[in-house]
């Protein structure tokens, strides 16, 4: 799989390291290689965001780094530990490890806002017992519970989502542009949300924006370009 | 239970409350879903009801005769259910009770036909007033009497038709007027009271039918042999060419301790005849019409896969529907048997709902068809719920099959490419 000399296990305190990842869709002549080599390493408790003009593989780069998506080469190592591309290993792995926030929110629209995060446990096989609320309270909504995502702001959706993707308490929290629907007031409050996590919780993050006033809240910023980090 | 109870009950519940909360949320789709298993439940129940009811509410009747055996014309055997007319020579009644004395108590020769009453053919039954009592299984008329009480008309004809000619080829004119002459009653007939409610008839009232003005002189709860009875002595003059000694087939009620089955083979023999057990009319029906029911159960089964199909496709489109948060679920970790089990929920929630309302509407569809045609029989019995529910339960997991092989197959980073 690898193509190159993987890094060797770091000092333990890198939450996910990518390596030499490349990765490619399409056939033959209509093949396009988003992801070309791509090193990149995240320390535990690290907010790291990343920029980069649209198409040069920042979702990709996410999908990889939560396991949605195998890498066509190179190696993920998530805790020291060499991610299998068993999808069954990835599945548990992910289901484990790894919290998301989409642009979109993506909550399953016929159920409350309590139900949503409450689901989200349960698929994990966790209690969902007193943990939704304070989670809503986390993300300052604990009026919100019973609220259906079209009864809510979108905002208030994205601060659900946030309390659904950290519910499980991921070793990392992987946001795709998660302020692209929201105003400037709600992406600020989104955006200090996610560093008080991270400043509070220790929740290492990565987050891809194209906003610089977004990533003005990370501890890190990289930038992207042609599927690869600029230096 | 007290709000904090109910709440964690609610959250351990919550992924048995997606599948319910989808359908909620697509109260249309959802609706029209269940109404078509609904309609196919209720057709299943219904129909199987209507033929297999109607069908057995016959063989209940002629069941209800005070009799052990039928005699019927040699060569009728298991196909003698619609037939009628002069068939068989009333000589065999004497000839059975005179030469089987210790095996048979009472034949009872009886005439049927056809008589078109409350818009429908009825099987009309000529018998005998004074034998009245055994082919009614003991039956009394609740209103009115019974025709040709006293046996004046059936006296009256045999007589005219016996000595009322000069023997040398004259033809015996018999007019409608000296049929229904007071003196002797000829045209009277007992109905029974569903013919009654489904035709408006009342006692007293007259008829006119196989071109012939009838009255009505008695009417006699349902449930004896047929719907309509008339002097056996008309029905032979009437319809039988005026042939006064044949009828259409005989019951013979055997004597105390007899076993039917030797018994048959006995009459048999003696009369050259074939015949039956009473017990036997319910199979012969079966035989003439199963082939309705093989029909009517085609049809059930056609309507139980049209609104499956329903079912399957509501599932399929929902999948499409919701790629994106199969995703989600996916992205959650659901493993693909747990995204089975929530469409297999959803299949079975509509499928139940679609059941038990089909169950409901079997029941005001049976009171319907006998409130508007009353001479139908609609059984609806819990062998054929059973059924149903059980073909909707099988169903509802067959047609969950398909979409939750496609909710498995959502590609997660392509449904999430969409961001």
């Amino acid at each position: 799989m690898s193509r190159r000399p993987l890094p060797l296990s770091s000092d333990g305190e890198n939450i996910v390291v990518a390596s030499g990842i490349e990765k490619s869709f399409g056939r033959g002549s209509g093949r396009i290689h988003v992801l070309r080599g791509l090193d990149l390493t995240v320390r535990k408790g690290e907010f790291l965001a990343v920029m980069g003009p649209s198409g040069c593989g920042k979702t990709t780069l996410l999908h990889v780094l939560g396991l949605v998506t195998p890498q066509d080469a190179g190696g993920v190592f998530l805790n020291d530990r060499q991610v299998p591309m068993t999808e069954a290993a990835r599945n548990a792995l992910r289901r484990k490890h790894i919290g998301l926030v989409f642009q979109r929110f993506n909550l399953i629209n016929v159920l409350s806002a309590a139900d949503n995060v409450a689901i989200w446990l349960r698929v994990r096989g966790l209690p969902a017992d007193g943990r939704v609320q304070p989670l809503l309270e986390a993300v300052g909504i604990p009026h919100l519970a019973r609220r259906k995502p079209s009864q809510m702001s979108v905002g208030e959706q994205q601060r659900v989502a946030v309390a659904r993707a950290v519910a499980h308490d991921p070793d990392l929290l992987l946001a795709d542009e998660p302020t692209g629907s929201l105003d400037s007031g709600n992406a600020t409050a989104l955006l200090e949300l996610l560093r008080n996590l991270n400043r509070q919780r220790g929740q290492s993050i990565v987050m891809i924006t194209h906003s610089p006033e977004a990533a003005a809240f990370a501890d890190r910023v990289v930038h992207m370009k042609d599927g690869r980090l600029l230096p | 239970m007290r709000p904090a109870a109910a709440r964690q009950r609610y959250e351990k519940t919550v992924m048995g409350w997606l599948p319910l909360a989808n359908i909620l949320h697509h109260k249309l789709r959802s609706a029209l879903s269940a109404l078509g298993i609904g309609i196919a439940v209720c057709m299943l129940i219904t129909l199987a009801g209507l033929s297999r009811g109607s069908l057995f509410e016959i063989a209940q009747r002629w069941e209800s005769v005070d009799a052990d055996l039928i005699v019927l014309p040699r060569g009728w055997g298991d196909n003698a259910s619609d037939k009628s007319g002069a068939a068989l020579a009333d000589r065999y009644a004497n000839k059975i009770t005179e030469e089987l004395p210790k095996l048979v108590r009472r034949v009872v020769p009886v005439f049927t036909w056809q008589m078109k009453l409350a818009g429908q053919d009825q099987m009309a039954t000529g018998v005998e007033p004074d034998q009245w009592d055994a082919l009614s299984g003991g039956r009394t008329i609740g209103q009115g009497r019974l025709f040709d009480p006293r046996g004046d008309y059936g006296r009256w004809i045999r007589a005219k038709l016996l000595t009322g000619g000069t023997g040398d080829g004259e033809v015996i004119e018999i007019t409608e007027q000296d049929l229904s002459d007071p003196a002797h009653n000829g045209l009277e007939l007992v109905i029974d009271t569903r013919l009654a409610e489904a035709g408006g008839y009342q006692l007293g009232q007259t008829v006119f039918v196989a071109n012939h003005h009838w009255r009505i002189v008695g009417i006699v709860p349902a449930g004896a042999m047929s719907r309509v009875f008339l002097p056996r002595a008309t029905a032979q003059y009437l319809f039988g060419n005026g042939d006064m000694t044949r009828s259409t087939l005989m019951f013979v009620k055997l004597a105390e301790g007899v076993d039917p089955g030797p018994a048959v083979g006995a009459v048999a023999k003696l009369t050259g005849q074939d015949v039956v057990a009473v017990t036997r009319y319910r199979g012969m029906l079966m035989e003439k019409f199963g082939i309705m029911f093989v029909y009517v159960d085609a049809v059930n089964a056609v309507a139980m896969i049209i609104a499956f199909l329903f079912i399957m496709i509501t599932l399929y489109t929902m999948v499409l529907q919701r790629t994106r948060e199969i995703a989600i679920l996916k992205c959650a970790g659901a493993s693909n048997l747990f995204l089975a089990r929530q469409i297999a929920a959803e299949s079975l929630i509509l499928s139940g709902a679609g059941t038990v309302a089909g169950v409901g509407m079997s029941f005001l569809a049976a009171r319907a068809i006998q409130a508007f045609r009353p001479l139908l029989t609609v059984t609806i019995t819990w062998e054929w719920i059973a059924v149903a529910v059980a073909v909707a339960l099988v169903g509802a997991m067959a047609s969950a099959v398909y979409p939750a092989w496609k909710a498995g197959r959502v590609d997660v980073a392509e449904a999430l490419a969409f961001e």
